[in-house]
């Protein structure tokens, strides 16, 4: 599912160039449950990134759900990411105006197409995760939980190979927020998806089937940090 | 959901801006389509109303056009006057100045009475407005009763009795002729369709004139002239609809026209004082205009010809003064098009500084569709979606202000112009104004199109509001 060789990516800070992630060797295979671990400033987000063809490394080859990113153009890279993976962030970055369900089908409207049933597989979902009387809220009118739960519904609604995750426990109480994080596991491992969560939690890192420390994927670049 | 969703519901959350950036449009899109459907139903309402009059002869002095304007549409007021027997030759097509029949009618028409707020006019004339003349070569229809009775002989016999009586006046004859008197079966009015509608008027109403306008010096009723309505035209949408139309012996024996029903023919050699004293002749009763229709076009060159030189009458043409003067409305309209595509520009370009406003604050937004894999032309296609929609419903609206305005202010713009602005009627160029003024609209949108579609995703992403 994920084969990353050689990745780098630096950034330029003035005349200084900051190495943000560096990346030897990642195999994820199909439907595993993976966890990226490390301290902050480590690459944890650039590396998410990486993967979903938001950004383009500096050099490296990066295989995700059958396709070379590092190939592709930013307009394959957007379609592939929205075609194939489901995002989850720490800030759940669901749109204010919009209500749960139209915050779904926007992930459908950028992914596989909004039109024929993907009203009925939001509906769907929304009800899955309990909120079948709140779909028609906003963001603001919900409890972070029910916000966590529809980021989830829009990661999931084109029926994604991989599903990336950002922190998806850090804006909430660990209990409820666990809750809904196994819920989102127990889902896409019923689907067999590939799920990938990069974190600096251990007990976040605990759910996952694997954990894979940044640190020790770094090799021989770690001291490349200029 | 569509991307049109998203940008009508970006546009619903800004509202005040939304609505203010909308008002330019539509005040630019109302003021556009207003000057040209002044000039539209300008154009058509004066070159359709020239149906019928082929030829007007009116008095020496005046301009053709006003000779026109006046007789046909109401507008402004009657110049100068030509006597009785230029109508008279005209009828009889001969004499010295005519050697052969060259009309079909030639109608006499006595103007400078109103009636009513409105100051709809009133024509005084004879019967054969209503049997001869030819609207559009038709004659005039009626919507509820009939023309009145008042023919030529009987205005030649009236004219022969005020001749009489005033010849015998100027005598100082120890006999003098009575005055004739107004009959009470020459008491009655046709109304236009215009004139019945507004003021309510039915059959067997009585309507006084009034000597000149409402608000004007020297504006007196005579209620000695009140005459019952037997007629109401159907409507014609022309000046006509707001015309009252009265038995000439009416206007003629009006108290206070006096003397002064006659023009007293200029002779060389004698004074204004001297030619008063002077017997008067029936046929020098006074006429503000003759309408005459031409048998064909020899009969029009010979009119030409004969009024080129005549002393005292002129004959205008409709059918070439409209055209000039409708030239130079054009001209007009044209100049106040250009401000009115101005106005549009700086719409334009309100539209593109306040979605260009929204852009740094809406980054975290659109980098998260852009997270959700929306490509930049997508993110382009909301941006610029929402400019159009602002152009597009700022369009309509303006065509609806447009239309609500021409309602509201027809009767105020005929009685000013004597064009009637038909509110009800919606024509191609509106839907091409409002697919025009939305395609400006997403060219202003372009500039924050283009760099909401430049937005750095990781970057925004990270900021945590």
């Amino acid at each position: 599912m994920i084969h990353l060789r050689d990745v780098q990516k630096s950034y330029s800070r003035g005349d200084q160039t900051v190495l943000a992630c560096a990346v030897d060797r990642l195999d994820i295979e199909s439907g595993e449950q993976v966890a990226l671990i490390g301290r902050s400033g480590t690459g944890k987000t650039t590396v998410l990134h990486i993967l979903a063809g938001i950004l383009r490394p500096d050099r490296g080859e990066i295989e995700v759900a059958g396709a070379r990113l590092d190939k592709l153009g930013e307009a394959a890279r957007d379609s592939h990411r929205g075609h194939n993976i489901g995002m989850v962030y720490q800030t759940f970055n669901l749109l204010q105006p919009f209500t749960a369900l139209e915050n779904v089908l926007m992930g459908a409207l950028f992914g596989c197409g909004a039109g024929g049933d993907a009203k009925e597989r939001a509906t769907a979902l929304l009800e899955k995760v309990g909120l079948a009387e709140r779909m028609h809220h906003r963001p603001s009118e919900l409890s972070v939980g029910q916000v966590q739960r529809v980021a989830i519904c829009r990661a999931l609604i084109n029926d994604p190979l991989l599903v990336l995750m950002d922190e998806p426990l850090g804006n909430q109480d660990k209990a409820t927020g666990g809750q809904v994080l196994d819920m989102m596991l127990q889902i896409a491992s019923d689907d067999n998806k590939t799920v990938v969560m990069v974190t600096h939690d251990p007990e976040s890192a605990e759910r996952m089937q694997r954990t894979v420390d940044l640190a020790t994927l770094r090799g021989d670049l770690a001291g490349a940090q200029q | 959901m569509k991307l049109i969703s998203i940008s009508l519901r970006n546009l619903r959350i800004r509202l005040v801006a939304t609505v203010l950036t909308m008002m330019s449009i539509i005040v630019a899109t109302a003021l556009y389509a207003a000057i040209l459907v002044m000039a539209e139903q300008t154009e058509a309402r004066y070159e359709g109303s020239i149906g019928g009059f082929q030829a007007i002869a009116g008095p020496n002095g005046t301009s053709e056009l006003e000779l026109v304007l006046n007789t046909i549409f109401n507008v402004g007021e009657a110049s100068g006057r030509i006597p009785l027997e230029v109508c008279d030759h005209l009828r009889k097509s001969r004499g010295r100045m005519f050697r052969r029949g060259q009309v079909r009618y030639a109608i006499p028409q006595a103007r400078g009475d109103s009636i009513s707020r409105f100051n709809f006019p009133v024509v005084a004339t004879i019967d054969e407005m209503f049997s001869k003349f030819e609207w559009r070569r038709e004659p005039l229809r009626f919507a509820a009763g009939g023309p009145f009775e008042y023919s030529w002989d009987q205005l030649v016999e009236l004219a022969n009795g005020l001749a009489a009586h005033e010849n015998g006046t100027r005598a100082e004859v120890d006999v003098i002729p009575d005055r004739p008197l107004l009959q009470e079966e020459w008491r009655k009015a046709v109304v236009g369709s215009r004139v019945a509608r507004s003021l309510s008027l039915k059959l067997g109403d009585v309507v006084t004139p009034i000597h000149g306008k409402v608000g004007e010096f020297g504006t007196h009723p005579h209620p000695e002239a009140a005459c019952a309505i037997v007629g109401i035209l159907e409507p014609t949408n022309s000046p006509i609809d707001s015309t009252i139309y009265l038995p000439i012996g009416i206007h003629l024996l009006i108290d206070g026209h006096g003397s002064g029903v006659f023009i007293d023919k200029l002779i060389p050699g004698k004074s204004p004082v001297q030619l008063e004293s002077m017997p008067v002749d029936p046929m020098r009763i006074a006429l503000t205009a003759v309408i005459a229709d031409p048998l064909d076009h020899m009969g029009s060159q010979i009119l030409r010809k004969q009024f080129g030189s005549h002393d005292e009458a002129q004959v205008a043409w409709p059918q070439d003064v409209v055209p000039k003067f409708l030239r130079q409305i054009g001209n007009a309209a044209d100049a106040l098009a250009v401000i009115a595509w101005l106005v549009l520009l700086v719409a334009a370009v309100s539209i593109t500084v306040a979605i260009y406003n929204t852009m740094n604050e809406r980054r975290r937004e659109i980098a998260i569709m852009r997270s959700l894999g929306a490509r930049r032309f997508q993110i382009l296609a909301i941006i610029t979606g929402e400019a159009t929609l602002l152009s597009f419903f700022g369009a309509v609206l303006g065509l609806v202000a447009c239309h609500t305005a021409q309602y509201f202010m027809r009767g105020t713009v005929e009685d000013l112009t004597g064009v009637y602005l038909d509110w009800t009627i919606f024509k191609m160029w509106e839907l091409w104004l409002v697919l025009g003024v939305s395609g400006i609209g997403a060219i202003a949108g372009l500039a924050p199109a283009v760099k909401g579609s430049m937005t750095q995703v990781a970057d925004n992403l990270a900021q945590n509001y």
